[in-house]
């Protein structure tokens, strides 16, 4: 008997809309809150290194001297500490996943000076 | 009877995703004696407390095992807390349930998908991993993560749910409920199934007791234990909580369990969803564990108790942490349920138990 | 029925008589773990009943120590003994399904008993913290005692202070790594310099 109700969910799921997306004709768009990537917006950027010290993954690579911000998105497993912990709210979360690539690559964004600016401003 | 032999079962086999080998000495068909083997998949993640600090580590503990990751990273949190002696906001307990109990689901309906493939079941297998999906779809709204979820922390939780959305959440729920309801009586008064599982791997109350079995394993050979029942976080807010026992023993009582284990499940978060108060989702969390200072702590994981405890030693990073996994203490009943079955039962009754192989080396 | 967590301490003569007295009175076997000392191990034995989670802790074993087994009462604990065998050498007499050391694949030989240098850098930096906590008191309590004993006259209290800044700068120093050490080093061999020259301008 138990097959033939199971029978009748499977042909209904005939007539009705399909459950999965036909990839890559048809893809999903991610979740407003969803973790795709980790994205500076180095002109916030202050080099205070907290993102590099919360770090799980140890990924994040802040050179004060160079003035630089690294990140290898390779190693990031995305868990938010970072942008959490952010004291200028620069880093933020892009929800849409990191582009897929044929090698591991590193992004270092160089920072430009910020304190000039403030001074000025005061 | 026939000459003893051993067959080796894994560490590669259909029925199982996770290396567990097992030395079956069979005489003629019967399986007469069982000598399991792991250590094929050991990490040493517990080691890796020392090179991470109690915040960060439980991205390690979340990563034991794909799908007890909300458990793990709840547990870990749970027992840092009571190390530290850190009180947490109510609102934070009832989230840390919802999406326990939901990980639960998620969990149980992957196995139940699992258990039907290996009965050659497939449409069910098609149909379990369906509805899961919508599980992994709130999730990934709610969390932004499918299975890694990364939103427990120490002294509370990372996001919130808005309150419309709790109701979405109810919702959908209650649209799997009416669908897997029909999965679960086919599946349940199947005959097929039956003629598979009723009386195979059959293991007394008695036995269950003295092989310290814990989770569904236990509870269907009627040993009534389950960590929720404590009532400790927000599961103590419940206006009812009963363990669901069978008295069995069997892999079909097994089954049983687990299919009304989903069900109890999306009751509690339905009920947590509509009690619910309002306020923090955490609280700041400040300095380190005292050195010497010793915590201990059970959770109720999917497969059955874990055990975690904690050491503290002064500095940000923890002495020691450990995770004893409930599979780790099925393995004694698994053999036990193994011996004088049918070379055929085998991955039947392993699949029943629902041995969880990274979590229990990690 | 309520949760509660209880550790006390136990022999290492007595584990079998215990797990046997437990398994009597109808405890559950929860599990065993070590945890690693600098030369030594403590193991903790876990049985619950009733809702108490009650943890037996066998303080300071030394290495390569022998425990008897108590997997006769207990066989589910073959697991955990057979693990603590393989990353923390200690051993169990009448192991009900002994691995012989073969349970889990470790690349090195009790991997759990090393100290990693993670936690040796982490160790030395409390040792530093502590030491220079230590010399700041004894500066300060050599500066209240000087400050009370003498009259107080104007060079006294910055010839007293200077030293207790410099063993504190010291033990900060010490726990740098050396090219930071070296650029603290010449920015207060710099400032030392002005400080003098602003003085002999003075």
């Amino acid at each position: 008997m138990g097959s033939f109700r199971l029978g009748a969910m499977t042909l209904r799921s005939l007539f009705k809309k399909p459950e999965t997306l036909l990839y890559p004709t048809q893809t999903k768009a991610p979740y407003a809150g969803q973790k795709g990537h980790v994205v500076n917006e180095v002109s916030g950027c202050i080099l205070c290194g907290m993102c590099q010290r919360v770090c799980p993954c140890h990924c994040i690579t802040v050179d004060k001297a160079a003035r630089t911000w690294g990140i290898q998105p390779f190693m990031c497993i995305q868990c938010g500490s970072c942008v959490a912990s952010c004291p200028t709210s620069c880093l933020s979360m892009d929800p849409a996943p990191t582009a897929i690539a044929t090698e591991k690559h590193a992004i270092e964004l160089a920072v430009p000076e910020q304190e000039k600016q403030v001074s000025s401003s005061i | 009877m026939g000459k003893a032999s051993v067959i080796p079962f894994g560490p590669q086999h259909p029925v199982l995703p996770e290396p567990l080998h097992l030395d079956l000495v069979v005489q003629d068909e019967t399986v007469v004696d069982v000598l399991p083997q792991i250590g094929f998949v050991h990490r040493g993640l517990e080691k890796l407390v020392e090179t991470r600090d109690y915040n960060q580590f439980i991205y390690v503990a979340e990563r034991i095992c794909g799908i007890c990751a909300m458990g793990h990273s709840l547990g870990y949190a749970e027992t840092v807390e009571s190390l530290m002696g850190v009180e947490v906001p109510s609102r934070a307990e009832y989230l840390r349930v919802i999406w326990h109990e939901l990980s639960r689901i998620h969990s149980h309906l992957l196995w139940l998908g699992l258990a039907a493939d290996a009965f050659g079941f497939e449409s069910m297998f098609m149909h379990c991993w369906r509805l899961r999906e919508r599980i992994l779809d709130i999730f990934e709204k709610t969390t932004g993560g499918r299975v890694i979820l990364s939103v427990v922390r120490v002294g509370g939780v990372n996001r919130d749910i808005e309150d419309s959305e709790l109701k979405v959440i109810c919702g959908v729920l209650d649209g799997i409920k009416a669908e897997y309801g029909e999965i679960m009586s086919t599946l349940l008064t199947d005959m097929s199934v039956k003629n598979r599982t009723v009386g195979v791997g059959a293991l007394t109350t008695e036995q269950a007791i003295d092989l310290s079995m814990v989770g569904p394993f236990a509870r269907a050979s009627a040993v009534s234990y389950d960590v929720r029942s404590f009532g400790r976080g927000a599961y103590g807010h419940l206006a009812d909580f009963q363990p669901i026992t069978d008295a069995g023993g069997d892999c079909y009582a097994r089954v049983k369990v687990r299919c009304l284990e989903v069900l109890q499940s999306i009751e509690i978060i339905q009920e947590l969803a509509g009690k619910i108060p309002a306020g923090d989702i955490a609280v700041k969390v400040k300095g380190n564990p005292d050195p010497g200072a010793r915590a201990a702590n059970v959770l109720e994981q999917p497969r059955g108790e874990c055990y975690y405890f904690a050491q503290g030693n002064g500095t940000k990073h923890l002495e020691r942490m450990r995770m004893r996994t409930p599979t780790s203490q099925n393995l004694a009943g698994m053999l036990e349920a193994l011996k004088g079955c049918d070379l055929a039962d085998v991955n039947m009754i392993i699949l029943t138990i629902d041995p969880c192989i990274s979590c229990t080396e990690r | 029925m309520g949760f509660s967590t209880d550790f006390k301490s136990l022999d290492a003569a007595s584990v079998h008589a215990d797990a046997v007295r437990r398994k009597a009175e109808g405890w559950r076997f929860v599990q065993i773990l070590a945890v690693n000392n600098e030369d030594s191990a403590d193991v903790i034995y876990s049985y619950m009943k009733d809702g108490l989670l009650d943890n037996a802790v066998v303080e300071r074993l030394p290495r390569g120590a022998h425990l008897e087994s108590i997997t006769d009462a207990y066989l589910e604990a073959f697991v955990f003994e057979n693990e603590m065998h393989d990353l923390f050498g200690i051993t169990f007499d009448g192991l009900a399904i002994d691995f012989l050391g073969n349970f889990y694949r470790v690349s090195t030989e009790v991997p759990m008993t090393i100290i990693s240098p993670e936690k040796l850098a982490e160790q030395e930096k409390q040792r530093k913290l502590a030491e220079k906590k230590a010399k700041a008191a004894a500066a300060k309590a050599a500066k209240a005692s000087e400050a009370a004993g003498k009259a107080p006259a104007e060079g006294a209290p910055t010839g007293a202070s200077a030293p207790s800044i410099d063993a504190e700068m010291e033990a900060k120093l010490a726990a740098m790594p050396p090219e930071k050490a070296a650029r603290v080093r010449a920015a207060m061999e710099a400032k030392a310099k002005k400080a003098t020259a602003d003085g002999e301008v003075g």
